[in-house]
């Protein structure tokens, strides 16, 4: 998709499956395909209970895929253990959605910003204040922060200095988790700012979830859309709108209210909420919702076919044996 | 004459002055949206409106006229007539406003007995009525559940329903569609939308969510630091405002094909 950059991490036909007390099975992730490219953001978006965190902790060895590899340096990380996973865990990190509760509130923030360098050596004790202004400064907060506790801070500036705890190892990979959910649209401006501005000084790799359309197609790539466990269209970013072709993702464009819409357009919501994933139907994911249902979808499940540079969809409506 | 007029009030909290001088002016049908980032007092308003200070908040100046009455003078007796019957408010999660242990049923049973002496059948079959004409699917099932059983989405449409079950002529919403997500906001609004159309329900809607609040309202107030910073019609508000502090507001609002960062 990307000729200039190369494929930094791909997720081949990763499954989540968690066991529940009714003995169903509950499919979090179903057949997950995704390639992150170097230097390049993946926005990945959908409602709540999607899959879509339970995606990207994979990636950070906070949970394991039942099914499936994850490829990152020729490697399948799922696999590693103890010292081999204690050292790749430096190049993949994680900003949390609320850092007011991802944290240690008893920990001042010199010592925050700096406790994975000294878990991996990187710096001795003596260098601590030095270091931890140079990357409060690198997230353009004084460095006379450190001294702060997380509490004596803005939402804004928390979240400035849980990127750079996350920045500090000089990772390869970020996850961000809803980064910016929790502050108000000026801040969430500002981080936005700054995250793309580190992005393209050190060349990181972005793996960002969201539920807002039009905010994360202002800064991705590329853009994949989850729905109850299923990858249903990955596109690319700068062209979301024009490309944008699955009645999910073009639900989830129609719900986005922002303020140069045309207010005298009365809004199509679709109806409904998705099923509960102990029962996702057979076939198509979406179909119980979906106005263009037809029989095809009831029982066939569409697969990620390529309709064009980059752009793939899982919908019976697109790509080989459409139906026009 | 306008259905409310809040007079250049000012709330505080013991001797911490939150809201300074604030004025807002609502017609019969009219939307208006307060918009501004945590913190500026846009929630402390729109409670003083209904008598519902969180503990030592009180107006201190200023006054609030309801429909020619004025409301920092009701008595217990007064308000418990108003509140829920002329006046009604949706909170940010109304399932978190219920009690978690009593069902749904229970809730709405006492809330319509509150106001009305029909026995205990008749206001659940009221409840149930006004549930389905929310357009919650299935109602006698919403009713016999725990708030906690249902989806965000179905919990907020109830409190919707709850609200405007005497066809208030106002309706206060505190962020009702932020702990929701945008499919499901996108329905709440437009429901919102519907009851201004059906039944004429002034709405005041407190949201920080610049997008939804231009989509809904006709006037739009923009508050910071506890004070209205600017307020107008939304044309204005959006397009023409020479506030500079609204201009980066709307400025950093992300917008589909809007600006890119990368």
């Amino acid at each position: 998709m990307f000729e200039d950059s190369e494929v930094l991490l791909e997720a081949r036909h990763v499954t989540r499956r968690f066991p529940t007390s009714s003995g169903k099975e509950l499919i979090a992730c179903n057949d997950v395909n995704l390639k992150l490219y170097r230097g390049k953001t993946l926005g990945l978006v959908g409602e709540s209970g999607c899959g879509k965190s339970t995606f990207m902790r994979f990636l950070v060895w906070l949970d394991k895929p039942t099914e499936g590899e994850i490829i990152y340096h020729g490697q399948d990380i799922t696999k590693l253990k103890g010292k081999a996973l204690h050292e790749m865990r430096q190049h993949i990190q994680m900003v949390f959605q609320d850092p007011s509760t991802s944290f240690n509130p008893k920990m001042k923030i010199r010592d925050i910003v700096c406790e994975p360098l000294l878990n991996y050596h990187r710096i001795r004790r003596s260098e601590k204040d030095r270091k931890a202004r140079e990357l409060l400064q690198m997230v353009d907060l004084p460095g006379d922060f450190a001294d702060r506790y997380p509490h004596n801070m803005s939402g804004g500036q928390r979240q400035r200095v849980a990127i750079a705890r996350a920045l500090a190892l000089e990772p390869e990979i970020i996850v961000m988790d809803e980064a910016t959910s929790a502050l108000d649209v000026s801040v969430q401006e500002t981080i936005i700012q700054l995250i793309t501005k580190l992005q393209r000084e050190k060349n990181i790799t972005i793996g960002f979830i969201c539920h807002n359309l039009g905010f994360i197609q202002s800064f991705s790539h590329q853009i994949a859309v989850m729905y109850l466990g299923n990858i249903v269209e990955v596109m690319p970013g700068d062209q979301l709108s024009q490309v944008c072709c699955h009645p999910y993702s073009k639900a989830l464009l129609n719900a986005v209210f922002d303020t140069k819409m045309d207010f005298s357009k009365k809004i199509e919501p679709i109806k409904g909420e998705p099923p509960s994933p102990l029962d996702v139907p057979a076939g198509c994911p979406f179909q119980d919702r979906c106005e263009h249902c037809k029989d095809r979808c009831r029982h066939e499940k569409p697969v990620l076919t390529e309709i064009g540079p980059g752009h793939e969809v899982a919908c019976h409506l697109y790509g080989k044996g459409a139906e026009a | 004459m306008a259905l409310l007029d809040i007079q250049n009030i000012d709330v505080s909290y013991g001797r911490h002055l939150t809201v300074k001088d604030c004025s807002i002016e609502l017609e019969q049908g009219q939307i208006c949206s307060v918009v501004g980032e945590s913190g500026s007092g846009k929630t402390t308003v729109i409670r003083a409106v209904l008598g519902l200070l969180p503990g030592g908040g009180e107006v201190t100046r200023g006054d609030i006229v309801y429909d020619g009455k004025s409301l920092l003078k009701l008595s217990k007796r007064e308000w418990r007539a108003l509140r829920g019957h002329d006046i009604s408010m949706i909170f940010q999660d109304s399932g978190a406003m219920m009690n978690q242990t009593r069902l749904i049923g229970g809730s709405f049973v006492e809330y319509i007995r509150t106001h009305e002496g029909i026995s205990k059948q008749d206001a659940w079959k009221k409840g149930a009525e006004m549930l389905s004409r929310m357009r919650l699917p299935d109602p006698d099932r919403i009713m016999r559940s725990y708030p906690f059983q249902l989806s965000g989405g179905m919990r907020q449409r109830v409190g919707i329903a709850m609200g405007m079950t005497y066809q208030p002529k106002l309706l206060l919403a505190d962020e009702p569609t932020s702990a929701l997500d945008v499919t499901t906001q996108a329905q709440i609004v437009r429901q919102m939308m519907e009851l201004r159309d059906e039944y004429g329900t002034s709405i005041i809607i407190v949201t920080h969510d610049i997008g939804v609040a231009s989509y809904m309202a006709d006037r739009v107030v923009v508050m910071k630091d506890g004070r209205i910073e600017d307020q107008g019609n939304r044309d204005h508000i959006l397009n023409h405002s020479e506030n500079e502090y609204t201009r980066r507001l709307i400025a950093a609002v992300p917008s589909l094909g809007g600006k890119r960062y990368v």
